[in-house]
């Protein structure tokens, strides 16, 4: 009988330590910990930070018996179908359930889309970069390599949910007053965090089953869109069908900061998220590597992609990213302005009430439209600052991906380079801020109201983008344009913490004046703070002016 | 005349890591000029300081007779680069790829730009992100030579390309060569560099090393000799002639090398019986090894390792 030659260990390999293995280049698990341990310590350190600082604000602005009364009585007040988008009222009158229903679906649409944008990029990103190929050459299964890509981000995701858990207990009680009941138990923490994450993987197992598919992009832009539309059918009247298949919907009896536990509900959520992990991992192992259905974003017709000459082929770079920003912001100025003109009318209908704001909300209107959107201009801005980091991170991408070497070696100066670069950012900005004021318009006019000052003041977002980009660009071309896109976010980032922060920490009011956000007046009931205006035009045009001078002394990256 | 490439003590740091070190190359109108070297010596690095894509810690680039960092965009207008490694735009086809980076030049000449287009058999109203290596390295090639520069400067520029592709491509450089082109073809493959160049610097570890013509660098290097016997070779008595190294028996064959005149070999051959006598004249990629050595090269080579050598 002839014997089976067995594979010997080669003399001399030197072990693989656990450790490395656990985080480091010994395993695939290992080295997609280590690949994402900045997006965990960025989401990590948001959804902690978030939980604290709501803790800190809410015991600030709402510190007595009296006020907490009056936000049950607010609450109580608008329409159903706005109170249902953000969640079920709960125990309003204390710190956890308010935290819950104002905060609650932020924290699980945040933490939803760095799943989505994790899991649709962890296999179909690297195949669609080639990489995946030497991995897949390694001596495992493809099977295998999806499970450890896998279990990497939930073991991220789970760890910054317990940041999460321990954050909003440690945040009660350092904030909450126990005779208000603001106490957060660990249990009702957990339920929340536990919740947060739940959402988060069942949508980014969303992206990870159909990944394999449809490639990165088409997947994350599938389940983006679901994550989306299934928590507006949660809560919006007419589209009661629809929420029959959202977690969010699953889960509206599940409040877990105000001591309301649905645990089936939950289990239904996570079991759904395991299945669609499970299809995933088949789906990759099944098929051929990076051979995907070919869905892709639509293409653009030749002449919008631009090739006449140096703008507008930058300007065509950044259209498609535009588009999706600017339509994602469509829907959520429609969404808001429609129900903005409701509320504000009944805000104006009830003269109690508009004393109850006024004592809230000194600075706002309430019973306008206007008034109402002004409410979330933080949330816009800060959508706004973001969308923005990617123009600029588009804009880097010609050096950092390896572009820049055959075009500065046409007749094209340095200078000219990041000049036209800027003035396609802003253009794409402009794209985005128009499509936004649209979305008002048109949601105001559906909602019954005139629009009136809120379209123009539509426009403060586009100059606060315009800002970011001179930011970017004056550290991408004086500096180096691989961390312009990351440094721009972190301005963005300190600036609504500082803008949110300040006035609850009781910090110097200079601290606040910092943040540039708070120069841009009250432009959605057209109250305009030229200072700022004007502050943010110097930055956007200083900063390209910045960059380009830069661009013509350093080195260009390889 | 003006060389259209001038350097004077090129130096280049990053840091504490080698670039380049006092460089000095001169390239004359109409030439193919050779720039050799293993990976890593400072080829790509030399290339970029003249293209003002870096700028140099000390020394001095001229192009066409312009000092490379004083006015790029005049050079540039004269010139036609194919970096080493290169990514373009995703979403263009490579039509609209080429078209973009003509009208970056003003326009090129269409029939010409389709000519090459069709020389190469690229297919134009693909996205570039669908393209095999060697198909965006086409679009890459016909980006650099479609409007018919006064320079082409290429980083390894057979990369990626099949036997065919190649010939292509040396073709189309000789014609444009031909209509009085000048080339500065960086390669780390020896044969290449010696079927298509006039001249060669060779480079390693930052520095140049030799400079001359192709012809000149073969004369100037080893003979590669083979005898047969019809007993056991007398390797000592070869050895101990001028100019003679790495003999090598097996069996009654004996191999060495002879650098300088061959004559003694020849004499000495004839007078210990030789049987059969072979004497070969060196590729410039043999030439190289035995300038620098096997193992200090990662260039590519065909011969087989020695088995024996004393």
């Amino acid at each position: 009988m002839a014997a089976q030659a067995q594979p010997q260990p080669l003399a001399g390999l030197r072990r693989i330590s656990l450790r490395s293995r656990l985080y480091g280049f010994g395993s695939i698990y290992g080295k997609s910990i280590r690949d994402s341990r900045l997006a965990f310590i960025i989401a990590a350190g948001l959804l902690g930070g978030m939980a604290l600082v709501m803790g800190a604000a809410i015991g600030q602005v709402f510190p007595s018996a009296a006020s907490r009364l009056e936000i049950d009585k607010l609450i109580g007040s608008m329409p159903a179908s706005m109170v249902n988008l953000f969640g079920k009222p709960e125990k309003l009158g204390t710190l956890g359930g308010y935290m819950s229903w104002k905060y609650g679906a932020l924290f699980a649409l945040g933490t939803a889309l760095w799943s989505i944008m994790a899991l649709s990029g962890t296999l179909a990103g690297e195949a669609g970069k080639g990489s995946l190929d030497i991995v897949a050459s390694a001596p495992f299964g493809k099977r295998r390599i999806a499970l450890e890509k896998l279990a990497a981000h939930v073991t991220m995701l789970g760890l910054a949910m317990a940041v999460l858990a321990t954050m909003t207990t440690v945040s009660s009680n350092a904030f909450g007053d126990a005779a208000l009941g603001d106490r957060i138990s660990p249990l009702s923490s957990l339920g929340f965090a536990l919740w947060v994450g739940f959402i988060a993987l069942f949508f980014g197992g969303l992206a990870f089953a159909l990944g394999p598919i449809l490639g990165r992009a088409g997947s994350a832009g599938v389940a983006a869109a679901a994550m989306m539309l299934l928590w507006i059918a949660s809560g919006l009247q007419g589209l009661e069908l629809l929420a029959t298949v959202s977690p969010f919907h699953w889960t509206v009896n599940h409040v877990a900061l105000a001591a309301e536990y649905d645990w089936p509900g939950l289990a239904l959520v996570g079991v759904v998220a395991a299945v669609f992990l499970i299809v995933g991992v088949e789906a990759f192992a099944r098929r051929d590597l990076g051979v995907t259905a070919g869905l892709s974003m639509p293409g653009l017709p030749a002449p919008v992609l631009g090739v006449r000459g140096a703008t507008s082929r930058a300007f065509g770079d950044q259209l498609p990213r535009a588009l999706a920003w600017g339509i994602g912001l469509f829907i959520w100025g429609v969404l808001l302005a429609s129900i903005s003109g409701t509320f504000a009318k009944q805000i104006g209908e009830d003269t109690s009430l508009v004393g109850t704001f006024r004592t809230i909300f000194p600075s706002t209107d309430l019973a306008t439209a206007g008034g109402w959107l002004q409410l979330y201009a933080q949330l816009f801005v800060i959508a706004a600052g973001f969308a923005a980091t990617t123009f600029v991170a588009k804009w880097a991408s010609d050096e950092t991906e390896g572009r820049l070497e055959m075009v500065l070696t046409t007749p094209m100066a340095r200078a000219r380079w990041v000049v036209t670069g800027g003035i396609a950012a802003m253009l794409s900005v402009s794209v985005m801020t128009v499509l936004f004021a649209a979305g008002i318009a048109i949601g105001a006019t559906a909602g019954g109201v005139a629009p009136g000052d809120a379209i123009l003041g539509s426009t403060y977002l586009g100059i606060y983008a315009f800002a970011i980009v001179g930011i970017g660009f004056a550290i991408g071309g004086a500096w180096r344009t691989s961390v312009a896109a990351e440094i721009a976010a972190v301005f963005v980032l300190v600036t609504y913490l500082d803008d949110l922060l300040a006035p609850p920490l009781n910090l110097p009011d200079w601290v606040r004046q910092l943040a540039l956000t708070v120069h841009l007046g009250q432009p959605m009931v057209g109250q305009w703070d030229p200072v700022g205006v004007v502050a943010c035009l110097a930055i956007a045009v200083g900063g390209v002016a910045v960059g380009a001078m830069g661009m013509r002394r350093r080195d260009i990256a390889k | 005349m003006t060389s259209v490439i001038r350097t004077e003590k090129l130096t280049k740091s990053y840091g504490t890591h080698r670039g380049i070190v006092d460089v000095d190359l001169e390239v004359q109108p109409g030439e193919v000029f050779g720039f050799l070297g293993p990976n890593g010596a400072g080829k790509t690095t030399t290339i970029r300081v003249l293209l003002d894509l870096i700028r140099p810690t000390s020394g001095k680039a001229f192009v066409f007779g312009i000092e490379s960092s004083a006015d790029p965009s005049a050079i540039h207008k004269r010139i036609g680069y194919l970096p080493g490694e290169f990514a373009l735009y995703d979403r263009l086809t490579g039509g609209q790829t080429l078209e973009y980076f003509g009208n970056l030049r003003g326009g090129v000449d269409r029939a010409y730009q389709a000519q090459l287009i069709e020389r190469f058999e690229l297919d134009p109203s693909r996205r570039f992100r669908e393209y095999s290596k060697g198909n965006k390295q086409k679009v890459g090639i016909v980006a650099a030579l479609q409007h018919r520069p006064e320079l082409l400067v290429l980083d390894e520029p057979t990369s990626g390309l099949d036997p065919l592709v190649q010939q292509t491509f040396f073709n189309t450089v000789r014609e444009q060569v031909k209509d009085g082109a000048t080339v500065f073809l960086s390669s780390h493959i020896l044969s290449e560099v010696e079927k298509s160049c006039d001249r060669v610097a060779i480079i390693r570890e930052g520095r140049i090393v030799r400079l001359d013509r192709v012809d000149a660098l073969r004369d100037l290097a080893h003979h590669q000799v083979e005898m047969r016997f019809a007993g056991d070779p007398p390797a000592a008595e070869f050895e101990r002639l001028q100019g003679v190294s790495d003999v090598e028996v097996t069996d009654h064959l004996i191999r060495l090398r002879v650098f300088g005149p061959i004559t003694g070999v020849v004499q000495a051959a004839a007078r210990l019986g030789v049987t059969d006598f072979l004497s070969r004249e060196p590729s410039l990629e043999e030439t190289f090894l035995a300038q620098y050595g096997r193992a200090e090269s990662d260039a590519t080579v065909g011969s087989p390792a020695p088995a024996e050598v004393k």
